[in-house]
């Protein structure tokens, strides 16, 4: 048997238990010993799956509090067998669970929940994110007031914006606090958060709606005056200069640029 | 004080390859521990994957490299799959060369990538012509693309191939001497292979070509048992067994003087406990070198 064909179906037996019964010619490329071959198997199919589940639960420590060790683990493994990494960079593994989630009959009763992974994503892409600078917000006196409507801002490596219908901040707050006080209210209303890392703390920044639709848009690489078409509207209070003020501030910007198109 | 990452841009206090041969692991456990206590130990091994991209761990790898040599030991490169290294894996592994002036940097003479795949595992070779042939091309375009050699592994394994061409030693003999590869022996592994696949891992290292091993690693094993017998799994979670410190005073009398690390990735003892390790390889490796330098006067 050719090498590519060994590894594609060692592969497909790592995630499929039952594969290794139904393929003879596979089973005869290896010795026989008084160990079963499945037995042997098992080994690596355990490294496999637990490794890989191993990274899932760590990236979504919120989700253990809520349902449990025992159910996010069980859904981890249903997972890393559906959909196991693609390279071998594993910061990036799990970035699909949110959707997989939306799909998984035992979990339909837990709305909120493909949300809270979605924050969780967000928080752990920030933490990975690449180091960088902030936009020094001197840098923005040198540009003429007129050329000020052309600016379009980049953003720092770690900057992530997420909505939800469901409160995250008070879900994500009360699962990671040793004793939590009160009860968890999950239906109190909807939150829009920025979750970014300045230095070597991720941080999470609750957003006015207006704020958060203005910097989606800015990231989108909307135009100061392009983004504020947009915003206005919608939101008449709306105060481009303390948001501007706060973000830059903040740091969320990695530099900006006056092009006329983008 | 605030961080930032041109802070880190970092210069060389200590040199660049170990004074002496015992070297530790280093896991993000360990990170506060090391700074602050600074163990007596020659050098620290990380797996660069666990530092691509940025952040804490970056900052704390800096501050470790203040402090020692580093040896980079990737586990993702899958140097033995039937299709090419990934190319964004390699340039991630080599801005962490540049930046950290690595003495060594390795990986395994296994797989884990097969088509859109990475199953995070070192995976088994035959070894065959064909997978020597594969590899063989892996670790040209690994050695083109960092501008320098590398260090392969031999890895554990539970099963064994019926239509083996070849040794596993041989099939890493000749790896080395295809590629110009180095060699980084893992005694525990040797030791868990011969017991998984019956062989005298006395006569595996003897017949290792000495000259392009540039590194040992040392690890704890469990013992798993199946109906039909036992499978020794290597487990890095364990302090090293007796026969396996037997072993590696075998190979350190076969080799000379070899920087040897002690690998350890859960089950995690105390840094000092770790750093012990190291000390009981140094002490070995101590008591031979007199041999060597008698020999080479």
């Amino acid at each position: 048997m050719r090498l590519n064909d060994i590894q594609a179906r060692f592969r497909d037996n790592m995630l499929d238990p039952d594969l290794l019964a139904q393929d003879e010619q596979f089973s005869a490329q290896f010795t026989k010993s008084e160990i079963t071959l499945d037995n042997r198997f098992s080994v690596y199919r355990n490294n496999v799956v637990k490794s890989l589940t191993d990274v899932i639960t760590a990236t979504y420590p919120v989700i253990e509090k809520l349902v449990g060790e025992d159910f996010l683990r069980d859904t981890a493994r249903v997972f890393v067998r559906q959909s196991p990494p693609q390279h071998g960079c594993l910061h990036d593994y799990g970035s699909a669970f949110a959707d997989f989630l939306t799909q998984f009959e035992p979990a339909k009763n837990l709305p909120y929940l493909p949300d809270v992974a979605r924050m969780e994503w967000a928080w752990n892409k920030a933490y990975y994110a690449v180091d960088d600078e902030p936009l020094d917000p001197e840098s923005l006196t040198t540009i003429a007031p007129d050329k000020f409507d052309k600016l379009r801002f980049s953003f720092r490596d770690s900057v992530q914006l997420i909505e939800s219908p469901y409160p995250l901040d008070d879900i994500r707050d009360f699962s990671l606090h040793d004793n939590p006080e009160g009860t968890l209210n999950v239906d109190k209303g909807g939150v829009f958060l920025m979750i970014f890392r300045p230095e070597l703390d991720v941080q999470i920044h609750i957003l006015e709606e207006n704020e958060y639709r203005a910097l989606k848009l800015l990231k989108k690489n909307d135009t100061i005056f392009g983004m504020s078409e947009t915003i206005l509207p919608l939101h008449p209070n709306f105060n481009l200069e303390t948001f501007l003020q706060k973000h830059l501030m903040l740091g969320i910007f990695s530099g900006y640029d006056l092009d006329k198109k983008g | 004080m605030a961080f930032k990452a041109s802070d880190d841009a970092f210069t060389h206090p200590v040199p660049t390859t170990p004074e002496k041969e015992g070297g530790i692991g280093l896991r993000s456990i360990h990170y506060k521990d090391l700074i602050e206590q600074k163990p007596a130990t020659g050098w620290l091994e990380v797996h660069p994957e666990n530092y691509f991209g940025g952040g804490i761990h970056r900052h704390y790898l800096t501050k470790a490299r203040e402090l020692y040599p580093l040896s980079l030991h990737a586990v993702g490169l899958s140097l033995g799959s039937d299709q090419p290294v990934d190319e964004n894996h390699l340039r991630q592994i080599k801005e962490l060369i540049e930046i950290y002036q690595p003495f060594q940097v390795s990986d395994h003479a296994s797989w884990s990538a097969s088509g859109n795949a990475h199953l995070n595992d070192l995976l088994p070779l035959p070894y065959t012509e064909e997978s020597l042939s594969r590899l063989c091309n892996n670790i040209d375009r690994t050695q083109n693309y960092f501008g320098r050699t590398i260090l392969l592994e031999n890895p554990s394994s539970y099963v064994a191939f019926a239509d083996n061409d070849m040794t596993e030693y041989d099939f890493l003999n000749e790896a080395g001497k295809r590629t110009g590869c180095g060699l980084l022996l893992d005694v525990n592994n040797i030791f868990v292979q011969s017991r998984n696949h019956s062989f005298d891992p006395y006569k595996y290292i003897d017949a290792v070509n000495p000259e392009p091993v540039g590194e040992i690693h040392l690890a704890g094993h469990i013992e798993r048992d199946f109906e039909g017998g036992t499978i020794l799994v290597d487990s890095h979670n364990q302090y090293v067994r007796p026969e396996v410190w037997d072993l590696f005073e075998h190979a350190i009398k076969h080799l000379g003087p070899t920087p040897t690390l002690i690998e350890w990735d859960s089950d995690f003892p105390a840094l000092k406990d770790l750093a012990g390790e190291a000390a009981k390889a140094q002490t070995i490796i101590d008591r031979h070198a007199k041999e060597w330098n008698d020999a080479a006067e």
